[in-house]
């Protein structure tokens, strides 16, 4: 029986930017196996929210490989396929669609997955519900609590049952209280749903959640 | 909920800056429109003029510059009576002058003796008589404004004529004027036996359009007249016109698609991070397009709603005025309304080029990382 690939292989990865003069990623490499709950951590500017924007794909490497599931996405030419279907985001600012409620929100992502509308609006609810936002499915970002806004943030992450959720500082915005309210989420969602959470903080309590801890420092992985 | 809903939502977002484009672009459509209808209108009416009195055709001097300029003699008459297939030629002469509060009453010169062959109907009075010269029938929209009944009097160029009937035609021109004998119109115009348009009627069995067209190969100078788009061989102003809205529709969508690509621009910037969040989410180069296009598109037909219906409530005022009443009456026929929607289509297309080209070129990380 073969084995399952990584979730995500980091091979030499570069990225400079201001003409090379910053180098905010030097030369990771990391392997993520499926179904893995990883958190980086490490000093604010150390590389690692640029290194989840590389996995997202949201950002071109200079050099280096980034295998996603077997495939891989860095000599992709149209990466928006990969970001609808195969990794879920969740960034620090909840960066949600003030002029939407919360059920629109969470219906954006499925947009590009050919769902019908009923579908979209069908799973979107259930996604809230799952986050424990049920109640609040209409109410516009302004209405919502940090943490809740957060929590939708999750369901929309999730909308297209992505196998990969990537969360960056997902807590860094929050009071101690919602920012266990949202661990606890991703916990749940992690535990039930066998996902691979690969998540940056540099807040060791929310670290300690995860099954494995790497450390970046000035670009590089130093431990784990 | 359906994008075409996302799309819509984003537009109200900024509600005074939609607004205020909305009331630019819909300035120039109502333009468009309202000159498209008096345009339509006219043409209506110089059809109708060349229809008039039941004749297959009608003869005008070839190149005037307008139709009540053309200018024929009785030479001309006798050459197209000289036709075997013609039944009878019916000579007018068209002359407008204030009468009453109309500063453009139509007076249409006949011989008494050829309304025999020339159909119009009375609904109160009767023809002329042969041989009179200072009678007069009156259409009704004439009659209404001087207040005239039959047996009473009115003052056309120091003529005091009697009214002896009331016809009703249909026509703007002649139910807005009046008929009266051509000798009377030759003498106060100074164009003794001067036509400005031959009716023709055939007789039964005529090829009309051999016919026309052997009167215009055998006499280049006269022009033979069947619909509107002969017209134009008598009358440029009917072009111009034509000229005047193309101009219009042209301007329009170039200022109109300046205000669009504006509003759109900023609308851009300011979701500049909200565009790159929907990139991250997996949305395509395409999608972002078609939102931002959307936007633009949507924007620019609501102008065109309210343009046209700003056009329509705009010739409803303007044919108050008795001027204007007198040479048209509005037509609201689909295809100036389409002509409103595709310039409004132009403008959103024009104005949303260069945002949606620049939404496409997001990078999603320098997006998310915009402030």
């Amino acid at each position: 029986m073969s084995e399952k690939p990584p979730a995500v292989e980091i091979v030499d990865l570069v990225k400079t930017f201001d003409q090379g003069q910053t180098r905010a990623v030097d030369g990771a490499t990391l392997s993520v196996a499926q179904g893995e709950f990883v958190a980086i951590t490490g000093p604010s500017g150390c590389g690692k929210s640029t290194l989840l924007h590389l996995i997202a794909a949201l950002e071109r490497p200079d050099s280096g490989r980034i295998v996603v599931l077997g495939e891989e996405i860095t000599r992709r030419h149209d990466l928006s396929r990969y970001r609808a279907r195969t990794v879920g985001l969740v960034f620090q600012l909840h960066n949600l669609l003030p002029n939407l409620t919360a059920v629109e929100n969470v219906e954006v992502p499925m947009y590009e997955t050919g769902l019908g509308m009923r579908e979209r609006r069908r799973r979107a609810l259930q996604l809230l519900e799952l986050m424990g936002l049920a109640d609040k499915a209409r109410r516009r970002p302004p209405q919502l609590s940090g943490g809740e806004r957060q929590r939708v943030a999750i369901a929309r992450s999730l909308s297209n049952d992505p196998p990969i959720l990537l969360a960056d500082e997902p807590t860094g915005n929050l009071d101690s209280k919602a920012g266990r309210n949202v661990m606890e989420a991703l916990e749940a969602i992690h535990h039930q749903h066998g996902l691979t959470i690969i998540m940056v903080t540099h807040d060791p309590g929310i670290a300690a959640s995860a099954d494995r801890i790497i450390k970046m420092l000035d670009g590089r992985i130093e431990e784990g | 909920m359906p994008f075409i809903l996302l799309v819509f939502r984003n537009l109200i977002r900024q509600k005074i800056r939609t607004g205020l484009t909305v009331l630019g672009i819909s300035i120039g459509i109502a333009a468009v429109v309202a000159l498209g209808i008096i345009t339509k209108s006219a043409k209506t009416s110089t059809a109708e003029l060349l229809r008039v009195g039941g004749s297959d055709f009608a003869v005008g001097r070839q190149g005037s510059s307008d139709l009540t300029f053309s200018t024929l003699a009785a030479s001309d008459l006798q050459k197209v009576e000289n036709y075997p297939e013609v039944a009878h030629v019916s000579g007018v002469l068209l002359a407008f002058s204030k009468v009453g509060s109309n500063p453009y009453f139509a007076q249409v010169g006949i011989d008494p003796n050829d309304l025999a062959f020339f159909d119009l109907p009375i609904v109160e009075g009767r023809r002329l008589e042969p041989g009179a010269r200072d009678e007069i029938m009156l259409g009704p929209e004439a009659a209404k404004q001087l207040k005239a009944q039959v047996g009473g009097q009115v003052e056309v160029r120091d003529q005091t004529l009697t009214v002896v009937g009331i016809y009703r035609t249909g026509t703007v021109y002649l139910d807005g004027g009046g008929v009266l004998p051509i000798s009377t119109v030759w003498e106060y115009e100074r164009k003794e036996g001067l036509y400005t348009l031959l009716y023709v009627k055939t007789r039964p069995g005529t090829d009309v359009a051999a016919l026309t067209a052997r009167i215009e190969s055998e006499h280049p100078d006269l022009a033979t007249l069947r619909g509107l788009n002969d017209v134009s061989d008598v009358d440029q102003g009917l072009q111009m016109m034509d000229a005047l809205n193309l101009g219009i529709s042209i301007l329009a969508v170039f200022i109109g698609g300046i205000a669009v690509m504006n509003t759109m621009v900023m609308a851009v910037f300011e979701r500049t991070r909200e565009i790159g969040i929907l990139r991250a989410v997996g949305w395509r180069t395409r999608r972002i397009l078609q939102m931002i296009v959307g936007e633009a598109i949507m924007l620019c037909m609501i102008a065109s709603v309210v343009g046209s219906v700003v056009a329509v409530l705009l010739t409803r005022f303007i044919v108050l005025l008795p001027t204007i009443r007198a040479f048209i009456s509005p037509e609201y026929t689909p295809d100036v309304f389409v002509r409103g929607i595709l310039v409004g289509v132009g403008v959103a297309v024009l104005g949303a080029i260069y945002p949606a080209y620049r939404a496409a070129r997001f990078s999603p990380g320098e997006a998310i990382r915009y402030e």
